[in-house]
């Protein structure tokens, strides 16, 4: 995966992502394997994430999901939301398609 | 209309049985290798180039499957089963993009068999829409129709479709190899943006010669093509592109991608150069084995369903009293139709850009209405121009009026062709992996702003063309006013660049200064048309303005304090 979307800060936290391979769609690292909803990601320390993303790499099938990349998160946002539009736009749809969005989580911008 | 008709669609060409078995062995081989996939038989490094051979990518939300239409041509037919495709395996539309093919944005691997084969029963496929190969050959959304065509590009653009597929030796190019072929003295093709640009017109016997561009293209390093061959005899056409294909293949860069198309490297040989190793080549090949006689040319032509060009003598007399009776008709007449070599017909222009919508995608109602309104208007031929729009090609003067109020009724009836609402726009962060920022949005803003039909009249000819990234799939270089998104530590900016153009007078945009925020773009676009309005003279268009004062007179336009 390209790692211009991989890169973060030291300090802050991150959550994990990739795509389902069935239907590409995009999915979040959660407590109980793979969701997508960013709401119920599992939120790191970016201190941990590195280890988390290894991991999260042998663990998961590799039929399951492909790409897996750590996102940084905005820390003046209230609920989990990713600093660069570019993530946004993968957590919470498309923004000329609001009717897109894969869940009730707030929109783009 | 004839029965064979049926075996010759119009402005197509009749696949055979060779075709047909091909296309079916293929889809039956990406089943079965989606089948390994899924069951874990194949990682997912062995399987890419895989799903991209058969136009799969992995995009930002899902896959999006890239859909050939040879050269912008297709039929009802294939119209409808795309609107079954995006209402079915998709979230109900496509995009139609600046390459003459459509995309699907939302399509599962699961369902990808399944959807190719049902594109194989319409004789479409998805074959070459990506990797190092030759792509679809691009063509003139009039071919065949316009009043200022010398030749019917058509039947070359199926000979090099027929040439370029599955090329054994062209397989695995350095990168991707786009070739446009225009029969028009008026450029509606980009020929110099392209690795090849073949422009045909008829040499002294009659028989069709060419005009051969190489070399140019958009992308991180805009260069314009040029010109290594006048008058190409077209017994000669295939032994030569493939002596310029061949010596690209051999001398072209491998080692960095971003220096690997050709015109990198005819700008490094210099064109002398590079022209004297394709002679070499073309001299030592054995010019028998590729010659394209006469009678092979017209083989491919019979193959081309012909309209029934048959119209009342007062076809055009009703035009023009139609227009006359309906003020927002002669509107959509002036913008959206170009004139046809018959003067009982005209060519109509169906905009995909409603005003503060998405540039180039459809729903598959709106296709499934454009595939009725081809058969009812147009001999069930439909085109997809490269400004991402779509062509009803022979439409009579007599029922241009019905058809226009069928278009209007189902909101495709929008009179901006060629005016500030008809922006080229690509799918941008919205949609694509590669993406620095969004397109649409700002595409969608500025259609919004200057929706006015007297307003856009008034300000003209304008070509607004937006990229998210420099890749240029939007052609911004190319545009009289060119916007690219860049991005700035994850948030949008945007660049603008003045002067540009595809066409005759082709020219690559020039850089006006620092990029703007996202919500300032818009503002500045607006001022910079504020001031050429200023400062045309009359009947001048943008592009002649700019040209006339450069971009000094436009630059405190766009930075001015806000
Ligand atoms: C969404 C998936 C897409 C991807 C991954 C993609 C990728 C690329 C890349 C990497 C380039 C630069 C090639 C180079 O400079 O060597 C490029 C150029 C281009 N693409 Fe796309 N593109 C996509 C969609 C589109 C769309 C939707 C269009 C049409 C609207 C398009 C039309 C073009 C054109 C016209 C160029 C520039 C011409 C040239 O090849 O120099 N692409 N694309
Ligand atoms: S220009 Fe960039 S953002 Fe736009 S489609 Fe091409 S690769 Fe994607």
């Amino acid at each position: 995966m390209d790692v211009r979307n991989n890169r973060r800060d030291m300090t802050g936290a991150s959550v994990i992502t990739a795509n389902r391979l069935l239907d590409g769609r995009i999915v979040w690292l959660a407590p109980q394997g793979w969701s997508e909803a960013i709401s119920q990601a599992r939120v790191f320390d970016n201190a941990a994430v590195e280890d988390a993303i290894k991991q999260a790499k042998a663990a998961a099938d590799a039929r399951t999901v492909v790409g897996i990349y750590g996102v940084q998160l905005d820390p003046d946002a209230t609920q989990i939301t990713p600093l660069t539009v570019r993530e946004r736009i993968r957590a919470f749809g498309p923004s000329v398609h609001p009717d897109f969005a894969p869940v009730e989580t707030p929109h783009v911008h | 209309m004839s029965t064979d008709t049926v075996t010759r669609p119009v402005g197509r060409y009749a696949y055979d049985e060779v075709d047909r078995t091909f296309v079916s062995q293929r889809v039956a081989q990406f089943r079965e290798q989606v089948g390994r996939r899924v069951a874990g038989d194949l990682t997912e490094d062995e399987f890419k180039p895989l799903r991209l051979m058969n136009g799969l990518y992995l995009q930002l939300h899902a896959y999006m499957l890239r859909v050939a239409v040879p050269y912008g041509m297709m039929g009802s037919d294939q119209m409808r089963e795309l609107a079954h495709i995006a209402r079915t395996y998709d979230r109900d539309y496509g995009h139609f993009t600046t390459r003459q093919n459509i995309q699907f944005n939302w399509i599962r691997l699961e369902d990808t068999p399944d959807i190719l084969e049902r594109l194989a029963g319409v004789n479409m496929h998805a074959i070459q829409t990506s990797g190092n190969c030759i792509r679809n050959v691009t063509c003139d959304e009039f071919a065949g129709a316009a009043a200022d065509e010398l030749l019917d590009p058509r039947i070359h653009a199926e000979i090099l479709r027929q040439w370029s597929t599955l090329h054994p030796e062209f397989s695995f190019l350095p990168r991707k190899f786009k070739i446009a072929i225009s029969g028009s003295p008026h450029d509606r093709v980009a020929a110099r943006f392209h690795d090849i640009g073949l422009v045909a017109h008829p040499g002294p016997d009659g028989r069709p010669v060419f005009d051969v561009f190489v070399g140019g293209g958009l992308g991180r390093t805009p260069i314009i093509g040029v010109k290594l061959r006048d008058n190409l005899p077209e017994e000669d056409l295939l032994a030569y592109l493939e002596a310029v294909v061949r010596v690209y293949n051999a001398y072209g860069r491998r080692d960095n991608m971003y220096k690997a198309r050709i015109k990198i490297l005819v700008q490094a040989l210099g064109v002398e150069q590079f022209r004297e190793k394709v002679d070499a080549e073309f001299a030592q090949m054995n010019r028998a084995d590729y010659r394209l006689e006469p009678a092979i040319v017209e083989g491919i032509r019979a193959r081309f369903g012909i309209p029934d060009l048959d119209a009342p003598a007062d076809a055009a007399q009703k035009l023009e009293a139609d227009r006359k009776a309906d003020a927002r008709f002669d509107r959509w007449v002036r913008t959206n139709t170009h004139t046809h070599r018959h003067e009982g017909f005209i060519s109509a222009v169906v905009s995909i850009k409603p005003d503060g919508g998405i540039p180039g995608d459809v729903t598959a109602d709106q296709m499934d209405l454009i595939a009725d309104l081809a058969d009812a208007f147009s001999f069930g031929e439909i085109r997809v121009t490269h400004m991402q729009n779509v062509v009803l090609g022979h439409v009579r003067k007599d029922r241009l009026r019905d058809l226009w109020l069928r278009l209007d009724g189902a909101g495709l009836g929008t009179p901006n062709i060629g005016l500030v609402g008809d922006i080229i726009a690509c799918p941008g962060l919205d949609y694509c992996a590669l993406a620095n920022a969004r397109s649409i949005p700002i595409a969608q803003k500025l259609s919004a702003r200057f929706a006015n039909p007297e307003l856009q009249e008034n300000i003209g000819n304008l070509r607004i063309n937006i990229s998210g990234c420099i890749n240029a799939c939007g052609h911004h270089h190319a545009g009289h006013i060119g916007i690219l998104g860049v991005d700035k530590r994850g948030e949008e900016f945007f660049q603008l660049t003045l002067g540009g153009s595809a066409e005759n007078d082709v020219a690559i945009g020039q850089i006006i200064g620092p990029a703007l925020p996202e919500d300032e773009t818009v503002d500045a676009i607006a001022r910079l048309i504020d001031t050429y309005l200023v400062l045309r003279h009359e009947g001048e268009a943008f592009i002649e303005t700019y040209r006339r004062l450069g971009a000094a007179s436009f630059k405190d336009a766009v930075y001015a304090p806000a």
